[in-house]
């Protein structure tokens, strides 16, 4: 288990968690616990950047953690803008990195239209 | 468009109990939350509450998350999640996003209780990923069970930022200090001290200028503000952290109401932009309310008593109780909210700074409020610090006027006394015999009573303690007694580790040490 994620707590004890499940991060193969947040899934792998903002291409990654915010926003199943923080986590998810509202290579490519 | 007598925006502990109290009646009621799952904000609080038994007081929170739901289901409760209200109109006409679609309801009766949202304050990097608000330090790692970082930066040192760090502490993050723009500490001492003894450090009077990384926080530098909060130069300290979490206060999330166009003014008590309310929670439109962290920031203990108090309001406007019952139940609601509005913490006195002496005429620690915890000093004007017998017996470390009386329910031989009024600091009753159960230490919602025993043991004299770490010690253990800021003091050995289940997960520990250190020895470390 990561040493991301928290044994045994004093007062809660052990965590209840679903099933083990893989799913991809950015084409890695990640694995994580079925009905957690995607983004607790992805913080206990380590990963801190969800997505690049669309102007200033600036790292965003959790920071309210109950859906407000937006920062964390990711493309799953290929659907752009998922609040990563309150998505529960599905065996066999595609979860990638958003440019913008985009993935990497459609932002690519319209960055080098552009330039 | 769908009817309901009452409405109720939020199914957090305002508004659950608001739905419960209604329901209770015979109201046809339905509950609207955007969040998948209901409770608000409770399921996230692990930490014992303060207040008496009626305010569920030494229970951790999301245990009175878990009754607050078992009841809204008994009594079938309709709560509809994953609905997010969009606004509110004219009639009372409510327009509610549920799976992508939007539906209209009428209500005769509104209550609003959205509760709060946390402010933020901006710096160099504050939005760069590693820098998280003090609730997803709280959901990462109370709900999900994962840890928001591995050495955190507390900014703000008010209750929310005090609970956390102690949070954080129990997840087994490292919490590199604890930080805030005021002079002193905003939260209960209880609070500070707690995190303190363990060795976290305090800058008050300091804030964050920068978050330094590009892709993550790999640092925060600090530095020290003048009177006018402004960061001095050449004060600068950079601390070796990858989290920053911010703690600096929540505002009433108003917006539902100022959209139903009700009269709203900016209170600073309140913490922000709220609708004026009457003496029964009502705007100035009638049959729209706010109860809870809308209507003014407090806690979740007073917003379960404001939903009920609001409910029964709404109940007598509509009929469904008498208006001798409402009397009774409001009186009630108000004598049970009055209790937890007193004392030097009080939302009337919120932004005071002039307390220098308690309720009872002792002087109130500077230590406390510049360095959370306080010197044995200061602690000497407090009688339940100095008390003293043979035998064990009780030491009382509580000197500010909170609300809080468990330690006195907690003790069977009712050593312990706070009276009626539950923010009095509690006493020691020489006539009764302490037996050394630890009740009252695990009872304390601030784990501010220890035990001492300087006759049983010839080999030193026997501290007993709250703890709430893991891994627990074992008796026959050997390690470091530390002071209240943490700092070691001498060796300890561990005499004995209680750990019952009405003490809830916050295991008594004793341990030895030598009797110079008796009144310096407060915490413990594992070598």
């Amino acid at each position: 288990m990561s040493e991301k994620r928290i044994a045994e707590h004093p007062i809660l004890g052990e965590y209840q968690k679903g099933e083990l499940v893989h799913f991809t991060f950015d084409g890695k193969d990640v694995t994580g616990f079925e009905g957690e947040s995607i983004a607790a899934a992805l913080k206990a792998a380590g990963v801190m950047v969800h997505r690049y903002t669309a102007k200033e291409h600036k790292p965003r990654g959790i920071f309210c953690a109950i859906g407000r915010c937006t920062d964390c926003v990711m493309i799953v199943n290929g659907e752009p803008n998922v609040r990563t923080c309150i998505t529960p986590l599905v065996e066999g998810m595609v979860v990638e990195t958003q440019y913008g509202v985009e993935t990497k290579e459609a932002w690519e490519a319209s960055h080098n239209e552009k330039t | 468009m769908k009817r309901h007598e009452l409405i109720v925006i939020g199914a957090g502990p305002a508004g659950l109990s608001a739905a419960i109290e209604a329901k209770k009646s015979g109201m046809d009621v339905i509950v609207f939350d955007e969040n998948s799952r209901p409770g608000g904000q409770l399921f996230k609080q692990i930490h014992k509450f303060f207040g008496s038994k009626e305010h569920h007081a030494k229970e951790r929170g999301f245990k009175i998350g878990e009754s607050l739901l078992a009841e809204a289901e008994e009594l079938g409760v309709k709560v509809e999640l994953n609905a997010t209200v969009m606004g509110i109109y004219e009639n009372k006409e409510v327009t509610v996003k549920m799976n992508g679609e939007v539906d209209h309801f009428k209500a005769d009766k509104i209550i609003i209780a959205t509760g709060a949202a946390e402010n933020m304050i901006p710096f160099k990097g504050w939005n760069i990923p590693g820098v998280i608000g003090a609730g997803a330090a709280q959901a990462m790692m109370n709900l999900q069970g994962v840890k928001p970082g591995s050495k955190i930066l507390m900014v703000g040192s008010g209750n929310v930022g005090l609970v956390v760090s102690f949070q954080l502490l129990q997840a087994g993050c490292e919490v590199a200090a604890v930080i805030d723009a005021a002079p002193r500490v905003g939260g209960y001492g209880v609070h500070a001290a707690k995190v303190a003894r363990t060795g976290v450090p305090f800058y008050l009077s300091h804030t964050v200028i920068e978050a330094k990384g590009t892709d993550h926080v790999s640092g925060a530098v600090i530095a020290e503000v003048d009177s006018h909060f402004q960061p001095i130069p050449g004060t600068e300290k950079e601390l070796d952290v990858d989290t920053i979490c911010i703690a600096v206060g929540l505002s009433p999330m108003s917006q539902l109401a100022s959209n139903a166009k009700c009269d709203m003014a900016l209170i600073p008590q309140k913490g922000g932009n709220v609708a004026l309310l009457s003496e029964y929670g009502e705007t100035n439109i009638k049959g729209i309310y706010c109860a809870g962290d809308v209507a003014g920031i407090e806690e979740a203990s007073s917003a379960m008593i404001q939903g009920r108090s609001v409910a029964s309001h709404v109940c007598y406007s509509l009929g469904y109780i008498t208006e001798e019952e409402f009397n009774t139940k409001y009186d009630s609601y108000q004598e049970a909210l009055g209790k937890l509005r007193m004392g030097m913490f009080a939302p009337a006195n919120k932004g005071r700074n002039d307390f220098t002496v308690t309720d009872e005429g002792y002087p109130i620690s500077k230590n406390l409020l510049a360095k959370g915890y306080m010197t044995e000093e200061e602690l000497e004007n407090f009688p339940a610090y100095n008390y003293k017998k043979a035998g064990v017996h009780p030491i009382i470390e509580c000197t500010q006027n909170i609300p809080c009386n468990p330690c006195q329910d907690a003790c069977p031989k009712k050593c312990i006394k706070v009276g009626e009024n539950i923010t009095m600091l509690p006493q020691i009753d020489e006539e009764q015999g302490c037996i050394g159960c630890g009740l009252c230490v695990a009872s304390c919602s601030g784990q501010a009573i220890f035990l001492m025993d300087e006759t049983s043991d010839p080999d030193g004299v026997l501290i007993s303690f709250p703890y709430e770490f893991l891994p627990l010690p074992e008796v026959g253990d050997k390690g470091t007694a530390l002071s209240r800021s943490g700092a070691p003091v001498c060796e300890a050995v561990i005499t004995d580790v209680k750990k019952t289940k009405v003490m809830d997960k916050t295991a008594v520990v004793t341990m030895r040490v030598p009797h110079e250190f008796k009144n310096s020895a407060r915490f413990y470390k594992p070598v």
